[in-house]
């Protein structure tokens, strides 16, 4: 590689590199001129923090108090810092109603719980769920799944999401019934989603008067 | 510009060879022995005997998964020797169940009457089971570890691969 070529693609380099250390340039400038901006802020508001201090001697010296009175253009500066302050308290409050229309945590909005009270009478096997006729889950419980619902266990079957307004909740539960026979049985709730997380639970107890059990549908606030 | 590409096609050969030959290779391991290594993908399914099983409740034993049916040859061969291996290492730490996939229940009892299986048999009608576990051939043994990863994988059945079985299920035990 010879001297001139060298020479040459220096050159080449100091030329494409124009754009770039111009750019560097003016983001150094932009740089060094955000610190001043925020420098002059705080000394703006220095006196409009000052201001009680001053108010104090104020009341003592009404003739010194008037020299030392905030100027003019301090007053609606204040005034402006809090016309903004009712603006972000505005934008925050618009902000909370779209969070609970829009944003509410999406994958809490409906959660269905089972549970069992006592299950003398009814041997779990398993959940089907349908909301507005289409299924959402279906569960096999093994023994020891059961078993720990009897003794007082809560199973989520089922979180997802669903729109603001009327639905309907069938579940079918099918297990052993009393004297061991196969037992199916279906419970129905209608319910109406509003905005925020619903929680329903489908209770399986024991009905002793009738020696049967007993499936209800629990909506939970 | 013709001349260069004439220099270059020996060098595009080898790579079209050397594509060629990662896809042959990398395809036979692209089913059921991908899951090597991976934890086992969890399931419930009914047994023959009517209770749920769920595999994650086995954790902390040993447990081998043999998916098979009832219209599979090889499955007929191997299924007396499965029988043999639960016998002897069941109750220590080692779990066998035994996947079916037939269409119908009735033809798995059958056949496991027949065979005289002791071991859990589960029925996998919908086929979600075999799906998850990328059966494409019968049978696929896995070979699950006290951790619940899958660490062996065999597909299909030649005889004497029941030595195999066990060697690895002793390894498996003594982990």
């Amino acid at each position: 590689m010879s001297i001139p070529s060298i020479a040459l693609r220096a050159r080449g380099a100091s030329f494409r590199a124009w754009p770039i250390v111009a750019a560097l340039l003016l983001i150094g400038g932009l740089a060094c001129a955000a610190p001043a901006a925020d420098a002059q802020a705080p000394a703006a508001a220095q006196p409009t923090a000052a201001q009680p201090a001053a108010a104090q001697p104020a009341d003592a010296q009404p003739a010194e108090a008037a020299a030392s009175a905030p100027p003019e253009e301090f007053r609606s500066l204040d005034t402006d810092v809090q016309d903004l302050k009712k603006e972000v308290l505005d934008l925050n409050k618009d902000l909370f109603v779209l969070e609970e229309e829009l944003l509410f945590p999406a994958n809490t909005q409906v959660a269905v719980y089972v549970s069992m009270d006592v299950g003398t009478f009814f041997n779990l096997d398993s959940v089907i769920l349908k909301i507005d006729d289409k299924e959402v889950a279906n569960y096999l419980y093994t023994a020891r799944e059961a078993e720990a619902l009897v003794k007082g266990g809560v199973h989520r079957i089922f979180i997802g999401n669903l729109k603001v307004g009327p639905h309907e909740l069938v579940a079918f539960f099918t297990g052993k019934g009393p004297h061991e026979r196969d037992y199916k049985r279906g419970a129905t709730l209608k319910f109406d989603k509003g905005v925020g997380a619903k929680y329903l639970e489908l209770k399986i107890s024991d009905r002793i008067r009738k020696q049967q059990p007993e499936f209800i549908i629990k909506e939970w606030e | 510009m013709r001349l260069r590409w004439v220099n270059r096609l020996p060098a595009l050969r080898l790579i079209v060879f050397l594509l060629a030959t990662t896809i042959a290779v990398a395809l036979p391991s692209s089913a059921a022995t991908r899951l090597k290594g991976r934890p086992a993908p969890d399931f419930v399914l009914k047994s023959l005997s009517g209770e749920n099983v769920r595999l994650s409740e086995f954790r902390g034993q040993v447990v081998m998964i043999n998916f098979w049916s009832s219209w599979a040859g090889p499955s007929r061969m191997e299924m007396p020797r499965l029988e043999k291996i639960s016998t002897t290492y069941g109750g220590n730490g080692f779990v066998l169940l035994g996947v079916n996939i037939d269409d119908t229940a009735d033809s798995a009892a059958s056949f496991a009457r027949a065979y005289g299986i002791s071991y859990p048999v589960l029925l996998d009608l919908h086929k979600s089971v075999a799906r998850g576990y990328a059966v494409e051939t019968l049978p696929v043994t896995v070979l699950i570890d006290r951790g619940g990863n899958v660490r062996f994988v065999h597909q299909d059945y030649r005889v004497g691969a029941e030595n195999t079985y066990v060697a690895e299920i002793r390894a498996l035990l003594r982990e």
